[in-house]
């Protein structure tokens, strides 16, 4: 009898991922990989011409004269505003899918990877709210030891901003792992969300980083190669 | 932004604590410190703060608020007596006053431009900055003490017209050129900005980005004009873009200081000059033409602890605003802030709770599971049917020997290209999943034997975005046709416009757990059969093990994959895959090997076919 397939350690990783927020009461958001200039910098409080952008090393597409810019989306964080605009407050979503940055590529670094956006909106959502819920999300995702750290941060569409840095037990560091904070209102506003009614938090997180950490792959170019190889690389166990 | 210690002491009265303890303070509570080095420690300031933080003067407030030591003496809090030196001598124009929001002029005569002294030419290769001579020295101590850039030309450079100096400000004209102090020439456009001799209409320096080599100092200089100016974000930025010239000047004002610094600067400037250098302050002049407003920003100690989930007391909230030094009124438990001028970053309050939650620091939140409250609307299940629809599809694919890969976006060729792509090779996105996943089944076949096993042929599929002249969508591509799914089905899906909900709904995805990646050698692999009658009762296990136990660690795979009868005899034949993951195994290295193996096998009783 054949043996069968393989599935991709990044689909893999989400399922995982989708399955430990699922059961804190989040659903899955999709959204385009092309996207406008408005949702990916405007909407999330990113104006032109700021230093900010700098954060962003972005793929414009060639267009043509005075229609609306478009790029390949720099992160996943649009996908707030568009579920926002249709779904409205409260709500639980995460958004996995490719991004793409415009940078020389290394054994980090990738132009293109997944990345998982978290959002909670609802009346009584807090800071500590998301520290409870990445916490107890590293926990099931990296094991009972790991633990979590909030550092300050920027980013123009959270207020306050934190960087999140888990415990490696085994290495014994801290790792940083991911971007979040409380959405800035500007940003439930564009969405067409009362901010005065809903408040909530947000986070993004590279789902190659988290599999690189997780199962100790050395590099991020492996992830898009189409190498069978690499998705053959692990000793695989169904759960 | 690189700071020195010992620079940073000079803030405080009381001893500062170890390098260590210092990072730390202004890892959790303000920034990153990207590396320390002995004294100097580089300081990430984030952009929200560049526009006060880019210098000794923020950066000491800030350690001064997070440790709770204050300040010896604060520069900007520090009144001056305003010297009005109103004079003939200078003059400033500005052109638009939305792309220079201050200029301050001051004239010195009688200056020596000279060596500096040992303490500043210290301080300044502390932080890894060359010394030049007193004056240029002087203006970037000032940048690097309190964030203001300042520039100062040498006086006799320029055109004096009924005894007076002129100094402009205004766009370049299309082709216009000049040469900046490093030597280089630059052809400009309108959209960059320029400092000129008003008198002759030369141009003299980039605003807020270099000076220019026609006003440049030198040891015969003694008379100067001196620099201290605002210039707008978006412009200074566009232009140092524009020029590929990022500067210590143009980085502080993309940033946005407030134009009430350029005031500070001039002070200490034209203070540290005298010392230094020497000479007279003849003038002074200072076209500012809209002065910014600071609005009050008021929050609740309700709306603190609401955000950050928190229980902070109105005496800690107090207490934190006022270590950071904001002026604030309290109401019962409503504070309202006005911000000091520097602190542009304090617009809404939440920006003042992030204050409050940084400084006391998050490791005080606690951290809060989400609750399902009943009869909310957030107490249905998540909708995850969409997701759970393309992951069953993704199983199926994968039960019927289907292998997951995943490719570039880039391709040569599409109906939709970059403007800045990374490779130039690439410049378009992919329309169809069809090519890669070509050149994927063609490595696939190639790579099989370490795979998989002998008789099976890799079959492949990616889902994927891509992006047809008619609008992106999610594409399923497979190698091959799924022959379960029938004939009718081809080899590819648009998983867009596909009903998946229903689908996937109440499907629960097949989890994994994978363990620790082991690299795949980047050296050629040898492959060999051999098929042996075996000795009656011998199993196929038995035999691998025997095959495993001399072929040794260059042996990367092995399978059993043909089973032959005759005259009550099995012959089975196994497939070996050498490989080596630090170099290219020759074929006679592999033959040694399979000898070995033969010739073991012999002796155990087996007969090689």
């Amino acid at each position: 009898m054949n043996q069968s397939g393989r599935l991709h350690p990044i689909s893999i990783a989400i399922r995982e991922i989708a399955d430990i927020f699922g059961r804190m009461g989040f659903g899955i958001a999709y959204g385009p990989e092309l996207e406008t200039e408005w949702y990916n910098f405007d909407a999330l409080n990113v104006p032109a011409d700021h230093p900010s952008r700098d954060m962003w090393d972005t793929f414009w597409v060639k267009g043509k004269e005075g229609e609306e810019r478009k790029l390949l989306r720099t992160h996943t964080s649009p996908v707030q505003i568009r579920w926002l605009e249709k779904h409205g407050a409260p709500t639980r979503i995460i958004a996995p899918g490719k991004v793409f940055r415009n940078e020389a590529t290394d054994a980090t670094h990738e132009a293109q990877f997944y990345q998982l956006e978290g959002l909670a909106i609802d009346t009584d959502i807090t800071l500590a709210h998301l520290k409870g819920t990445l916490e107890r999300f590293c926990k099931e995702y990296f094991g009972t030891e790991a633990k979590i750290r909030l550092r300050p941060s920027y980013f123009p569409f959270t207020e306050p901003s934190v960087e999140v840095d888990v415990w490696f037990p085994a290495q014994k560091k801290w790792l940083e792992v991911m971007g979040a904070g409380m959405v800035h209102p500007k940003v439930l506003q564009n969405a067409g969300v009362d901010s005065t009614k809903y408040q909530g938090f947000a986070f993004g997180l590279g789902v190659e980083r988290f599999a690189m950490i997780k199962y100790g792959i050395p590099d991020a170019r492996l992830f898009h190669s189409g190498d069978i190889r690499f998705v053959y690389g692990f000793d695989e166990k169904k759960v | 932004m690189k700071v020195s210690l010992k620079w940073l002491q000079t803030y405080f009265d009381e001893q500062l604590p170890s390098a260590d303890a210092i990072s730390d303070a202004y890892t959790f509570h303000a920034f990153e410190i990207e590396e320390t080095q002995g004294d100097m420690m580089d300081v990430k300031v984030l952009p929200n703060r560049a526009a006060d933080c880019l210098c000794h003067r923020g950066l000491a407030k800030e350690l001064s608020a997070i440790l709770d030591i204050p300040l010896k003496q604060d520069p900007l809090r520090t009144p001056f007596e305003n010297r009005d030196i109103v004079s003939p001598y200078l003059k400033v124009e500005i052109e638009d006053p939305k792309k220079c929001l201050r200029y301050m002029g001051a004239l010195v005569k009688g200056v020596k431009v000279k060596a500096s002294p040992h303490w500043l030419k210290e301080a300044l290769e502390a932080v890894g900055q060359r010394s030049i001579n007193n004056v240029v020295d002087a203006t970037n101590f000032v940048m690097l003490n309190i964030g203001q850039p300042l520039h100062a030309f040498d006086a006799a450079k320029l055109v004096q017209k009924n005894g007076a100096y002129a100094i402009g400000v205004r766009n370049a004209k299309e082709g216009e050129k000049m040469t900046v102090l490093s030597g280089e020439e630059y052809t400009l456009t309108p959209n960059i900005q320029l400092i000129t001799d008003a008198n002759a209409d030369t141009p003299i320096a980039l605003a807020g980005v270099k000076g220019g080599k026609a006003a440049e100092l030198t040891s015969e200089t003694t008379d100067i004009i001196v620099e201290s100016a605002n210039f707008d974000g978006t412009t200074t930025r566009r232009a140092a873009q524009a020029l590929r010239l990022f500067t210590d000047a143009s980085l502080r004002f993309q940033n946005r200081p407030s134009p009430e610094l350029a005031a500070y600067g001039m002070r200490d400037v034209l203070a540290l000059i005298l010392d230094i250098a020497g000479g007279e302050v003849v003038s002074v002049v200072d076209e500012y033409p809209a002065r910014p407003q600071v609005a009050p920003v008021s929050m609740s100690l309700q709306k603190i602890n609401g955000v950050l989930g928190s229980d902070f007391s109105k005496g800690e909230v107090e207490g934190v605003l006022k270590r950071l030094g904001l002026e604030t009124k309290i109401i019962g438990e409503m504070f309202t802030v006005t911000p000091p001028f520097e602190r542009t970053d304090l617009v809404i309050p939440e920006d003042l709770v992030e204050e409050v939650g940084r400084i006391i620091g998050y490791d005080k939140i606690p951290a809060t599971e989400l609750e399902f409250h009943v009869g909310h609307p957030m107490s249905y299940m998540p909708d995850q049917a969409r997701y759970r629809g393309i992951e069953r599809m993704k199983d199926h694919l994968v039960e019927q020997g289907f292998t997951e890969v995943s490719t570039q976006s880039f391709a040569k060729k599409g109906d939709i290209t970059l403007a800045n792509p990374l490779d130039k090779n690439m410049p378009a996105l992919r329309t169809t999943l069809e090519d890669n996943l070509k050149v994927a089944l063609e490595q696939a076949k190639h790579y099989a034997p370490l795979v998989l096993p002998p008789e099976q042929k890799p079959k492949l599929f990616e889902i994927g975005t891509v992006f047809p002249k008619e609008g992106e969508f999610v594409e399923l591509r497979m190698s091959e046709r799924v022959s379960a799914w029938g004939e009718s089905v081809g080899t590819f899906d648009n998983l867009s416009i596909a009903k998946l909900e229903e689908y996937g709904k109440d499907y629960v995805p097949v989890r994994y757990e994978l363990g620790a990646y082991k690299p795949f050698s980047i050296y050629p692999f040898i492959t060999r059969d051999i098929a042996l009658w075996m000795p009656s009762g011998t199993e196929v296990s038995e035999t691998e093990e025997v095959i495993r136990k001399h072929a040794g660690e260059l042996l990367a795979r092995l399978d059993q994959f043909d089973k032959f009868e005759k005259e009550g005899r099995v012959s089975y034949a196994f497939r070996l895959v050498f490989q080596s993951m630090e170099r290219t195994l020759t074929d006679e290295e592999v033959h040694g090997v399979m000898k070995k193996i033969e010739k073991t096998l012999t002796a155990g009783g087996f007969t090689v076919r």
